[in-house]
């Protein structure tokens, strides 16, 4: 519900650019917004949760300091982050956070725990919220004289993005090449890039299937190099 | 209309690697192509050629990378290639399965996955075996094991199916004669093509070219240099033939452990002069030799088959070899002088040859042409393509195994539906397998069951609609009637196959 399989937006500015987006993401209407932001609110629940519980565990000062700053710490947190204190800030919320109801609850839950694992599920916990991606996009900027623009999915578990920029003079062809991958044979986008080995693979993510790569090589080659009469220098077979 | 079906080749064996099962599939599949019909080939993974490809033809290839599957030690050979196997025939739309060669493990493994699926099967087998070592006797379960369920086999020769049906313990109906086929333009004889295309003999037979009484007679020998092939047999042979006749010399080609034993052979006998050693060549180069000699020795001592021999004929050569195999069948009695697999036979039976030549008895330089009025890979395609009519039910059982097989229906046709056809049903294959032996039915049975769990879970984790399907190469357009074809490609009719094809090309219409 929250993602579909890989579907393809074409956006073209201007007659001789056309972005090529490919995206899990479904169109956006109010429900799956309302869904989304609930998600994201859940996120925001869950990191702060993993801090705090880091917090109870290591940070966390004596009983008796802690009984200290309490007395001592009666100018609003707002104040604080107003005047830039911001160490100051953060620390006095989570004091704050902690002496709470919720905070005690969570400091209770976590208190049978060994160490180790306290700090491995939340520092696990914090690491996700922060990097999760729930939709994949992948897109391709194509500039007539210029050349393309891909952007992919990378990292380890494809939460970061990498963008490259292969000139025109460089592209030698784009085509659609079949290969085996795990158990299946796909189809995908290639660029043949001058004096390059190995060939760049586009949408390497997400892997669309063959209605969507044909769109997309049709398009590319008709805002890449249109006016040669839809060449036949490339074979396509690979 | 006869019906085009979409036909996938399955063997170990391809190019790039040479061999004749590797060029029987590429020209049975060429003429299947002409006559319509949609071909792809499966084959493993060689150095430097994996993945997807196509021929210069549009014969599309799949090296498989099998290999990289088998590093998953636990997983089971038998069902290892399952999951890529489902992906290629199901993206291809494949009907038929046509497995070759009965060492491939990658064809009998297809010809079981294929059954699981309830695609229809073919095998052909090019090879004889024994029935008495151990390694033969494990080859031959195997076999049997893989041809349980097979729809229909098919042998290159009479003596090849007569081994197969006891190999594999089948029904000799089920199993066809389809002979191979050699491409006669490739192997004409010297002089022919200038003297033909010149067109100086107007339909007559080219004249006689007789040979002296002190004209060399050259006699040429091309194998793999192996036990089988006859090697020990040649080495006895050959000092005694060369002191019976002076004027003769021997032309040797191919390579193999034996090779030693023929160059010590010469060196003893001092005669260098007289047998020329070629090492190995390639097959475009075989003509090249076959045409410097006037015979063709073949000591082979086991052959399915015997492409050469026909290759040797359409060259223009007589013919010596051994009686074994499918030999006897392969060529009219005109061409060829029989020997038993004895030295003192062979001796003789050249002996033979060579007063026939020197007597100018034997019209070689006719063989060429009657050669090529026997085989062709056109025929060849025609009789495999009846075979598919047959076992996808597009004749009758009665045409397809004869009347009288079809009347007394109930006695034979126990594992087969209705239909005339095998039934697809998994308690019906079961039976099929359990027939195999006490132990070994069980455990084929085990093997079919886990089979078919597998296919399964396939239908689960990698649902069909997820698979996208391949455009089609044009397919040619079929004569109806005839054995010929036009060559031009058909224009398909469906718009997104055509861009879809366009996409394949490389061609990209605005």
């Amino acid at each position: 519900m929250l993602t579909t399989a890989p579907h393809l937006y074409i956006r073209r500015p201007s007659p001789t650019t056309a972005e090529f987006t490919v995206t899990t993401c479904p169109p956006l209407t109010v429900p799956l917004r309302l869904l989304l932001l609930t998600l994201h609110l859940a996120r925001i629940l869950l990191f702060s949760a993993a801090v705090l519980a880091l917090y109870a565990r290591f940070l966390e000062p004596s009983q008796h300091s802690h009984q200290h700053h309490h007395h001592h710490n009666n100018n609003p947190i707002i104040s604080l982050f107003l005047a830039g204190n911001i160490p100051q800030f953060l620390t006095t919320l989570l004091q704050t956070a902690h002496r709470s109801q919720p905070g005690t609850l969570l400091a209770q839950l976590t208190a049978p725990l060994p160490d180790w694992a306290v700090a491995l599920a939340s520092l696990g916990v914090a690491y996700a919220t922060v990097c999760f991606r729930l939709h994949r996009t992948e897109s391709v900027l194509v500039l007539r004289g210029l050349g393309i623009q891909t952007c992919t999915i990378s990292g380890k578990w494809g939460w970061g993005t990498q963008t490259r920029f292969i000139p025109t003079e460089q592209i030698r062809d784009v085509l659609i090449n079949e290969a085996f991958r795990g158990f299946e044979v796909r189809y995908y986008l290639i660029v043949v890039v001058e004096g390059e080995e190995d060939v760049v693979v586009l949408f390497p993510g997400l892997l669309p299937r063959r209605r969507i790569v044909e769109a997309v090589w049709r398009g590319v080659r008709g805002c890449l190099f249109e006016g040669d009469g839809g060449g036949g220098e490339g074979d396509g077979k690979g | 209309m006869a019906p085009t079906y979409n036909i996938a080749m399955v063997s170990d064996f391809f190019f790039p690697q040479p061999g004749g099962v590797e060029s029987h599939i590429y020209q049975l599949s060429t003429k299947l192509r002409d006559r319509g019909h949609k071909v792809i080939i499966i084959t493993h993974a060689y150095k430097g050629r994996t993945g997807v490809r196509y021929l210069t033809n549009g014969l599309k290839v799949y090296h498989v990378p099998f290999f990289v599957l088998y590093r998953s030690a636990s997983f089971p050979t038998v069902f290892s290639f399952f999951p890529i196997f489902r992906n290629i025939v199901l993206r291809e739309r494949i009907d038929i399965v046509h497995g070759h060669a009965s060492l491939s493990s990658l064809c009998h493994e297809a010809i079981l996955h294929a059954r699981t699926m309830g695609l229809r099967t073919v095998y052909t087998d090019h090879s004889l075996f024994g029935f008495a070592d151990a390694a033969s006797i494990f080859a031959n379960k195997i076999l049997k094991f893989s041809l349980s369920d097979v729809d229909h086999v098919i042998c290159v020769s009479h003596t090849c199916k007569e081994n197969t049906v006891l190999r594999a313990s089948l029904d000799p109906l089920m199993v066809s004669v389809i002979p191979n086929a050699v491409v006669a333009e490739n192997f004409k004889p010297l002089d022919y093509a200038a003297e033909v295309s010149a067109g100086s003999f107007r339909g007559h037979p080219p004249p006689a070219r007789p040979l002296g009484p002190h004209d060399m007679i050259t006699i040429v020998v091309i194998s793999r240099l192996f036990y089988n092939k006859g090697t020990d047999l040649l080495t006895a042979a050959i000092p005694r033939i060369l002191e019976n006749h002076p004027q003769t010399r021997f032309i040797i080609a191919g390579d193999g452990p034996k090779a030693i034993d023929l160059e010590q052979m010469i060196e003893q006998n001092v005669l260098q002069d007289r047998v020329e050693m070629l090492g190995p060549i390639r097959h475009e180069e075989v003509r090249d030799v076959m045409v410097r000699g006037h015979i063709y020795l073949h000591p082979s001592l086991t052959e399915a088959f015997g492409t050469v021999i026909v290759e040797a004929a359409s060259c223009g050569l007589y013919v010596v070899c051994t009686q074994v195999g499918g030999i006897p069948e392969v060529l009219p009695s005109h061409m060829t002088v029989f020997a038993k697999p004895e030295e003192d036979d062979l001796v003789a039976a050249t002996g033979k040859a060579i007063a026939a030549l020197r007597g100018n008895k034997v019209r070689t330089e006719l063989f060429h042409e009657q050669v090529k009025s026997m085989y062709s890979w056109t025929n060849v395609a025609m009789r495999t393509e009846r075979v598919y009519n047959g076992i996808s039910g597009a004749i009758s059982e009665a045409e397809f195994y004869g009347y009288d097989a079809a009347n007394v229906a109930g006695s034979w046709s126990a594992t087969r539906g209705r239909s005339g056809v095998q039934s697809f049903a998994l308690i019906d294959r079961l039976k099929r397998y359990y027939g195999c032996g006490i132990w070994a039915g069980k455990l084929f049975c085990l093997c079919v069951i886990v089979d078919y769990l597998i296919f399964l879970a396939l239908e689960l984790l990698f649902p069909r609609d997820k698979i996208d399907i391949c455009p089609d190469w044009p397919r040619k357009e079929r004569k109806v009637d005839g054995e010929g074809c036009r060559v031009k490609a058909g224009r398909q009719q469906g718009d997104n196959e055509r861009r879809a094809m366009d996409s394949l090309d490389g061609h990209w219409d605005p």
